[in-house]
């Protein structure tokens, strides 16, 4: 063992540093892994906001907070952690400010707050348009004033399990080379979403679900995989992401015939209806043959330069880096993108697993707040909640427990299947898999789900598998040898692949993300009230359900 | 790199020369490598490509491809980049083959990632975090604090810790120590914080050895920074800072009160008086080499006889306004020094003084657009 702690925590996002800092704060002995450096991760991509019911900006209270959450999951999220996390967030947001977090202000110097989509009240608060990147700041500053440790650009590939219970974490130290074994009384896994699943996605490189895949390797469920969330504005082809802002300034999407097509769509709220609606007209529009080589445009001409200069500069920048185009004169080309993934690795409000030691917080967990769809500025809450929450309980365990071990067996079995991948020589370099991995999932997994897509898309992945088992790395060299983290992050992205396929077959009908107009258009209560959960038996993917949380409200179609 | 999906999609041939660097044998070497890439592509999808296809060792670091993590800094033809926010294609077409190398002033690991210990230990020393005072958040809620107060900070909470000011930094090239643009536009953004209560003692910190003053205003590191921080722009607020609270002790906080002083009496920054006055007259004499360079060159009025601008009554009125309006201190240096920016680049006349000092009000934060989502 290189090193021993009461609380690890994996991954040094949002969730990450805000459950380090707790179990700090209750005595444990925490330190941190992350592949990046903590204020690297993609959390800081986040632009909107966080929600939490201040009423700065209106009457506001949680209860209003869970019911519209509630709602916005498509009745698919446990009802008990929506109520948790909306009446803790107000108090955790405002631990954030008071950590220094440089929110946007009202009149009266309060934290100012935005309408977000499907919200009773404006209860997103905000940095301008950076408010991820000040909540990673103003975490990060406060794990340097504690000094906590993190083991920077190590790469955690797989958990130690003994006696039942998770005791540790096997990692590659990317910058020094070598595997790292650290032992730990409990394992916090915040590794974030898997949105590298898919071709367009608004997720950074990082983004490789390796939580999701280490605890289904650790014999523990996911829930809900099938529950990936489109952005409806990605620019093509790379997925950055175009704000919400844009349609809220009044630009238009428009076919190749030139027309604003969600006029058929949504004729009320037109370019103003919800996150879902949009995705699906777009993908229709598409598939329909009114595409532009797979894109709709977003076209903002009409609101002037002016406009465009002075509240969409950020968009214009993205816009002519990312595609040379000037929105000022020429329309943004955007489709659907793979964004958030509400699935992930099952837990309870504690964010325990079924693995005693075993936590999850953040997207790579599914408490479950956000069911089948999730509402706008309600992950970065759920990053700081159930950090916080994970954190606390994973420090009071570790305090009352004492041992740790780490079979050597463990360890030498892992040196063991590293050396035979860096050994190989003769296959095939990851990159050709990975691409076609994500554009197949992108193809046939995407915004709408058919049986036949699906069932194709499981015997696509069954073959990416197969020729991953003969992969190679071509770096053989100890230091920063991101040649064979890439190639580690693809055999996690197939194992969710086929968790997601498995999962999306089963569920026969449509609720939230997953839309299956073809077959079973409506949502189904009576058979699907139910989060899917996987587990991993002999290497391949085992389906059961597990009922959801009701506390106070019972399902209603889903209008607004 | 993403998955080319779909089908016509339009090409171009891209060639790169990369500095790589060996660190398990020492060896460096300049690559060519020549590629096929799509139009739309950046310098880090061409990374990508060149990793995926033609060299699987290739070493540099990335994660969110959107200019925000602050992962993929690095050199090209010599000056720093965001990899992410390169794009190739007007490179291309002029038929220009870029240099790519690792950035400056930090040691190289491999190919083009350098160690960041450096440059964390310089932000860890700045006490990176809120140190409030007494007063107390209202009813165990926020602190109130106007927007225009958090203005102050805007520009220095965008920073994304990229390194690339550092990579440019004149001083830190001369000494490593220097604490660097980074870590003290870091400072400034808790200097500036209207929640902190420990200003003093972070100026005191931060104007010693290694502090504010050894800053050479090159400007390199407002030039290079990807997500327009300006951090000279924050040194300077530091150091108007720093002699507002009575911190300037340190040679080069002598150096700036002359300045004042002698543009007070005089109308004219009496380059030749700042040496002797901060240092000495012997140090001053070895110095007097460089001064009558600059007087050549034009940059500074000749030694003797120290003489009055015509328009001191000018010079002198710009201060007593300054001071009228509080803009002494940080408040008044985005002006400052925008306006001594001016003044240098503009040949004197009609934009100088007064002019500049309207124009350059407090630099606002970007109005937040209302309903902008994630
Ligand atoms: C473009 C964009 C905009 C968004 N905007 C909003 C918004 O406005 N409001 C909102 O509420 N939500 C938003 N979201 C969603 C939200 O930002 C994310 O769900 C959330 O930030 C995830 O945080 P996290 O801490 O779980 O993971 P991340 O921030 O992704 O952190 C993951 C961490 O795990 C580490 N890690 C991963 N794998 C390993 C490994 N194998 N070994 C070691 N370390 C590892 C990484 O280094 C990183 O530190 C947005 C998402 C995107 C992509
Ligand atoms: S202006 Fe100062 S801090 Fe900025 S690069 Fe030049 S010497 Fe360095
Ligand atoms: S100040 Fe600018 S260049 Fe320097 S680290 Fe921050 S973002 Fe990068
Ligand atoms: S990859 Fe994140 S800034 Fe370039």
């Amino acid at each position: 063992m290189d090193a021993q702690h009461d609380v690890l925590v994996v991954g040094a996002g949002c969730a990450g540093m805000r459950a380090a800092i707790e179990a700090f704060d209750a005595g444990a002995d925490v330190a941190m892994i992350s592949k990046i450096h903590p204020t690297r991760s993609h959390s800081g991509a986040a632009e909107g906001g966080i929600n939490a019911a201040l009423g700065n900006a209106s009457e506001d209270d949680p209860e209003t907070h869970a019911f519209d959450t509630v709602k916005g999951s498509d009745y698919l999220g446990d009802q008990d952690a929506i109520e948790i996390l909306c009446r803790e967030a107000p108090g955790d947001v405002y631990q954030l400010e008071n950590w220094g977090a440089v929110f946007s202000r009202t009149e009266d110097g309060r934290i100012a707050q935005r309408p977000f989509g499907a919200a009773g009240a404006p209860r997103t608060a905000y940095a301008a348009d950076i408010t991820g990147h000040v909540l990673v700041q103003v975490l990060y500053e406060q794990v340097v004033k504690r000094d906590i440790l993190t083991y920077e650009e190590w790469f955690a590939w797989k958990l130690v399990v003994d006696d039942g219970r998770c005791q540790g974490v096997i990692c590659w130290d990317l910058l020094n080379g070598g595997l790292k074994v650290v032992g730990a009384k409990t394992v916090i896994l915040a590794t974030g979403g898997a949105g590298r699943l898919y071709t367009g996605t608004t997720n950074a490189y990082s983004c490789t679900g390796d939580g999701m895949a280490l605890a289904l390797r650790a014999g523990v469920a996911l829930k809900d995989m099938e529950m990936m969330q489109f952005h409806p504005t990605t620019l093509a082809p790379t997925g950055v992401l175009i704000t919400e802002g844009c349609r809220g300034e009044g630009a238009y999407l428009l076919n190749s015939e030139g027309e604003r097509f969600l006029k058929d769509y949504a004729p009320n709220a037109m370019e103003l209806a919800s996150r879902d609606v949009i995705s699906r007209a777009e993908q229709t529009e598409i598939d329909q043959g009114r595409g532009i080589e797979g894109n709709v445009l977003l076209d903002l001409r009409h609101l002037g330069a002016e406009k465009i200069l002075e509240r969409l500069h950020g968009t214009r920048e993205l816009s002519m880096v990312f595609m040379g185009i000037d929105p000022i004169h020429e329309p943004i080309p955007v489709r659907p993108g793979a964004h958030y993934h509400m699935g992930g690795v099952d837990t309870d409000a504690w964010g325990q697993t079924s693995l005693t030691g075993l936590y999850a917080a953040g997207e790579v967990a599914c408490v479950s707040v956000h069911g089948a769809n999730r509402l706008g500025g309600n992950a970065l809450m759920e990053t700081i909640t159930f950090g916080k929450r994970s954190g606390r309980h994973a420090a009071d365990w570790a305090l009352a427990n004492t041992t740790v071990t780490v079979p050597e067996g463990v360890v030498t079995d892992a040196e063991r299947e590293l050396k035979a991948l860096l050994d190989r020589r003769d296959g095939e370099r990851p990159w050709k898999i990975r691409d076609e991995l994500a554009a197949t999932m992108h193809e046939n997994f995407g915004v709408f789900r058919r049986e036949d897509q699906m069932q194709r898309q499981g015997q696509i992945v069954d073959g990416l598998r197969e020729r991953y088992e003969r992969v190679v790395v071509e770096d053989k060299g100890d230091v920063f040898n991101s040649d064979l983290t890439q190639a580690l992050e693809l055999g996690f992205l197939l194992e969710l692949a086929e968790a997601m396929v498995v999962c999306g077959i089963a569920r026969k009908e449509s609720r939230g993300a997953h839309a299956r107009p073809h077959d079973f258009p409506e949502r189904d209560d009576e058979n699907f009230l139910k989060h899917t959960l996987v587990t991993s038996v002999d290497g391949r993917p085992r389906l059961d359900w597990k009922p959801v949380t009701m506390t106070k409200w019972e399902p209603k179609e889903r209008t607004y | 790199m993403e998955a080319a999906t779909k089908p016509a999609e339009k090409t171009m041939q891209v060639r790169v020369k990369i500095w790589r660097y060996d660190s398990q044998t020492g060896d460096r070497a300049l690559k060519e490598y020549e590629l096929e890439a799509p139009e739309w592509v950046t310098l880090l999808d061409v990374l990508d490509l060149i990793k995926d296809q033609q060299d699987g060792t290739l070493a540099y670091r990335k994660s969110c491809r959107m200019m925000i993590c602050g992962s993929c800094g690095m050199r090209m033809d010599g000056a720093a980049v965001l990899a992410c926010k390169t794009r190739m294609y007007d490179i291309v077409q002029a038929g220009h083959v870029p240099v790519i190398s690792a950035m400056g002033n930090l040691p190289i690991v491999k190919d083009l990632v350098v160690d960041m210990d450096p440059f964390w230990d310089k932000f860890k020393a700045m006490k990176p975090y809120l140190q409030p005072g007494y007063e107390e958040p209202t009813e165990g809620k926020e602190y109130l604090v106007s927007q225009e107060r958090m203005n102050v900070i805007h520009k220095e909470a965008l920073c994304i810790n990229c390194g690339a000011c550092v990579s440019e930094c004149n001083a830190m090239e001369s000494d490593p120590a220097f604490l660097g643009p980074q870590a003290l536009a870091k400072g400034m953004r808790f200097v500036g914080d209207a929640r902190d209560a420990n200003t003093v003692e972070r100026l005191e910190d931060y104007s010693g050895e290694h502090g504010i003053w050894e800053c050479t205003r090159c400007y390199f590191c407002n030039e290079r920074c990807p997500k327009g921080v300006d951090p000279r722009d924050a040194i300077a607020k530091l150091g108007a800072e720093a002699m507002k609270q009575g911190v300037d002790t340190d040679m080069g906080a002598k150096h700036a009160r002359w300045f004042v002083k002698s543009a007070e009496t005089t109308g004219w920054l009496r380059e030749t008086e700042l040496v002797p006055k901060t240092q000495g007259v012997i140090s001053a004499i070895s110095q007097m080499k460089f001064a009558m360079g600059l007087a050549v060159k034009g940059k500074v009025p000749p030694p003797i006889p120290p003489h009055v601008a015509d328009r001191v009554d000018e010079s002198r009125a710009l201060r007593k306004l300054v001071k009228e309006q509080g803009r002494d201190g940080y408040a008044g240096i985005v002006q400052g020094e925008r306006a001594l920016a001016r003044l240098e680049h503009e040949a004197s006349g009609a934009h100088g003084g007064m002019g500049s000092l309207e124009s350059a009000d407090v630099t606002p934060g970007e109005e937040p657009t209302a309903g902008k989502a994630d």
